[in-house]
């Protein structure tokens, strides 16, 4: 009876949804938030007072290269932005959908 | 009866009014006669005379209640035969006498008066009128707590080069002063605070005196390097009797701007002719569209690239000489022409914690400057940046200089050189479409986002004053600068630079006096307003409702103080802590938002917002252009991306 009561309760946390425990360990987008990434690169990554960094293929190296010891930009140590958290949002930075073509927007396309 | 108990039936006003009514007009006179002419204290039949007494009241008593010419209808006199179409003003008591006389001795007409809830904004008001109807507006204030209050905007449109005469009330002479405001309100020197920027300021003694110093401060105001001027006006002069002994308001003859020694613009023709890769850089160059159509002549004579930096539109931003910041080093010869900053033309400065200087340029690379800046500039304030000696420094203005330059140019092309140009041509028209491609293609991120992109927002805009006759009245700095990257600007009003100190508090009213400008032309103005600019003076809006000033203003909201956010995410990286989240404090304009349509609505525009999505953005430009169009300003609070 106690090892049947078990299995319900194990089954029961598999079948939770994943948010549950996403909310446990921020996604990508909510590190990007939390460590002002947007306050250069804008909300979607499209750039601004920096760079776009959307639509923009990185290595993991290379891009934790750039944060660390960066030119412009100010460097992330990793005592501050750990490897994790980079990894996390670099993969959200990869999510990040293209835009429509210009043929595609009336007016940038007819211009 | 002796002197003594002469003068005792009449008390000090009325016995140095006396005076001047016997023939030495104290008004129209120095501190010296004013001094040695309180002795012989007229007869009524001497006022009766000289005064138009009205019925029911004596000689006396008429000169106690009444003034026959006041003073400050002379100065308004004065004030008129400069042309002055408008007078930016908080009201005071300090200048009640000449508040009045533009009122009814003036007919409230050439110049009339503006209301302006803050000094500030008038001063404001005046610099972006300036650079649009290329000649000031007159500014009145108190001179102790209305300068105060204005000290910010001088120093904008010190640093920006734009004229604004200020006229400032003061009472001089103690012993007249009622008691509290107007002793509050009077200085020593109430031009002292402001004087570490502005060109030059007087403190006219008497009437004559304040006509001469007047033509002479809008002189000095419009002689290139142009600035901000002071005049006081004394509290006694306006409120007293002119007098019958005002001789006349000198004429102005402003002066031709200095133009570069032949020589040295000889030699300069001579080194663009020669460069492999000549390259022009221009930034308060322009004062007009001449000065637009000189430059793209010697562009194109050379087909020399052109980088307009943001003190003025110098060159058309759809021509395909119109070049980016990265032709610097390909350069061998520079020119640069009314260059605030030469040192940063050839050099950066990086922002670590050991500020290292890099040469942008190539070496060897050679400065030509031609500009005014070194004949006029002031000690405490910065602003004139770090020290550069360029390689041939011509001091003239660049606009005046132009023309000669260009016959030299033209004179030294060999057929092999012009030849030559084709080349170039192809290669900078190249270049220019890659441009031209690249920042549409970079409008395209985040198009559809909420908050909405800037891109977006000037997409949105353009789509519809593209047929108007329309003038960007902002700056586009903080907005990535959308505004020249996707605005074909061709003509000189259409882009005016910005605030040139760099104070917060310029954007809206400087946006109202370049609408105002623009309204006698019948063209659209356009204002992307950032909102931490906004809420330094709202009451700029107020000002334009109220005097019927047509502007469209569609803000750039990002919630904060944006650049702050910049600057102290750097402070934390470098001290390796808060960098999750601690730049916001101190930075943000939120929790409240304030709803600046509210405060817009408030100040009696038509107003929406705020706007988070893009697609709500056209119908809004919309509703709002057809308000423009009737001759109101119009507002939409827009939340936008942070750049």
């Amino acid at each position: 009876m106690r090892v049947r009561a078990f299995l319900i309760v194990i089954a029961g946390i598999l079948l939770l949804p994943a948010w549950v425990f996403a909310a446990e360990e921020p996604d990508g987008r909510a590190l990007y938030l939390k460590y002002q990434c947007w306050q250069c690169h804008g909300y979607e990554g499209q750039g601004g007072a920096a760079a776009r960094i959307a639509s923009k293929q990185y290595s993991f190296e290379a891009f934790a290269r750039y944060v660390r010891h960066p030119n412009v930009m100010p460097a992330y140590p990793a005592e501050i932005l750990t490897d994790a958290d980079l990894r996390r949002i670099l993969e959200f930075i990869m999510t990040i959908p293209d835009p429509a073509p210009l043929k595609d927007i009336p007016l940038l396309g007819n211009d | 009866m002796n002197k003594r108990q002469e003068t005792d039936g009449l008390n000090r006003r009325e016995f140095l009014s006396g005076a001047a009514a016997a023939g030495v007009a104290a008004a129209g006179m120095s501190s010296a006669e004013k001094a040695g002419a309180v002795a012989a204290p007229p007869s009524e039949a001497q006022l009766a005379m000289e005064y138009e007494v009205p019925e029911g009241y004596s000689a006396a008593e008429a000169r106690e209640y009444f003034v026959g010419r006041p003073g400050s209808d002379f100065m308004l006199d004065a004030i008129k035969s400069l042309g002055f179409e408008y007078v930016t003003t908080n009201p005071g008591s300090s200048f009640r006498g000449l508040h009045e006389s533009i009122v009814n001795y003036g007919g409230n007409s050439r110049p009339e008066l503006l209301t302006c809830p803050h000094e500030e904004q008038a001063v404001a008001m005046g610099h972006g009128y300036a650079k649009v109807a290329g000649r000031p507006l007159a500014m009145l204030a108190h001179g102790t707590v209305g300068f105060q209050h204005a000290a910010m905007a001088v120093y904008n449109a010190w640093c920006d080069r734009a004229p604004v005469v200020i006229l400032g009330g003061n009472h001089f002479d103690a012993t007249e002063r009622r008691s509290g405001v107007e002793w509050a309100h009077s200085a020593q020197d109430a031009a002292a605070v402001l004087r570490d920027f502005l060109k030059w300021d007087d403190m006219p003694q008497s009437l004559q005196h304040f006509a001469e110093s007047l033509v002479r401060a809008y002189k000095i105001a419009m002689t290139p390097p142009m600035g901000p001027v002071a005049v006081m006006l004394d509290g006694h002069l306006q409120e007293g009797e002119a007098g019958d002994r005002i001789a006349e308001i000198p004429k102005l003859a402003l002066p031709v701007p200095p133009i570069g020694d032949p020589a040295a613009v000889a030699e300069a023709a001579s080194w663009l002719v020669d460069a492999e890769a000549p390259v022009i850089v221009a930034d308060r160059m322009a004062h007009d569209q001449t000065g637009i159509d000189r430059l793209v002549r010697l562009a194109e004579t050379l087909q020399a690239p052109v980088i307009n930096l943001r003190g003025r539109l110098n060159f058309p931003t759809t021509h395909h000489l119109s070049q980016g910041r990265g032709e610097i080093s390909r350069a061998d010869v520079i020119l640069g022409l009314e260059l605030n900053d030469p040192w940063s033309v050839i050099n950066s400065m990086r922002d670590r914690v050991h500020r290292s200087p890099r040469r942008t340029a190539r070496p060897g690379a050679r400065l030509i400057s031609i500009s005014v800046g070194d004949l006029f500039l002031k000690s405490n304030y910065q602003n004139f940046q770090r020290y550069f000696s360029p390689d041939l420094n011509i001091a003239g203005d660049a606009q005046a200089t132009l023309p000669a330059l260009i016959d030299a140019v033209e004179q030294r092309m060999s057929r092999a050189r012009r030849r030559s140009n084709a080349d170039r041509e192809r290669q900078f028209r190249a270049a220019y479409a890659k441009r031209r491609e690249s920042a549409m293609d970079a409008a395209r991120y985040a198009w559809n986002a909420s908050p909405v992109s800037t891109a977006r927002l000037y997409m949105e805009l353009w789509n519809q004053v593209r047929d108007k006759d329309w003038a960007m009245v902002s700056e586009d700095r903080q907005q990535s600068s959308w505004g020249r990257r996707l605005w074909p600007m061709e003509k000189h009003y259409q882009y005016i630079g910005g605030s040139g100190g760099v104070g917060i508090g310029y954007g809206a009213p400087a946006a109202v006096g370049a609408a105002l400008a623009h309204r006698a032309e019948g063209r659209l103005a356009v204002n992307v307003q950032r909102d931490g600019d906004m809420m330094y003076v709202p009451g700029a809006f107020w000002t334009a409702a109220h005097h019927r000033i047509p502007l469209l203003t569609v803000t750039h909201n990002n919630r904060g103080y944006h650049q702050e956010f910049m600057h102290l995410q750097r402070m934390a990286s470098r001290r390796r802590r808060g960098m999750d989240g601690s730049a916001l404090v101190g930075n943000t304009l939120d929790n409240p938002a304030p709803d600046l349509a509210k405060i817009a609505a408030g100040m009696g525009c038509w107003a929406t917002g705020p706007i988070t999505q893009p697609e709500d953005l056209a119908p809004a430009i919309k509703r709002a252009l057809d308000v423009v169009t009737n001759g109101e300003p119009a507002f939409i609070d827009v939340v936008c991306q942070p750049r």
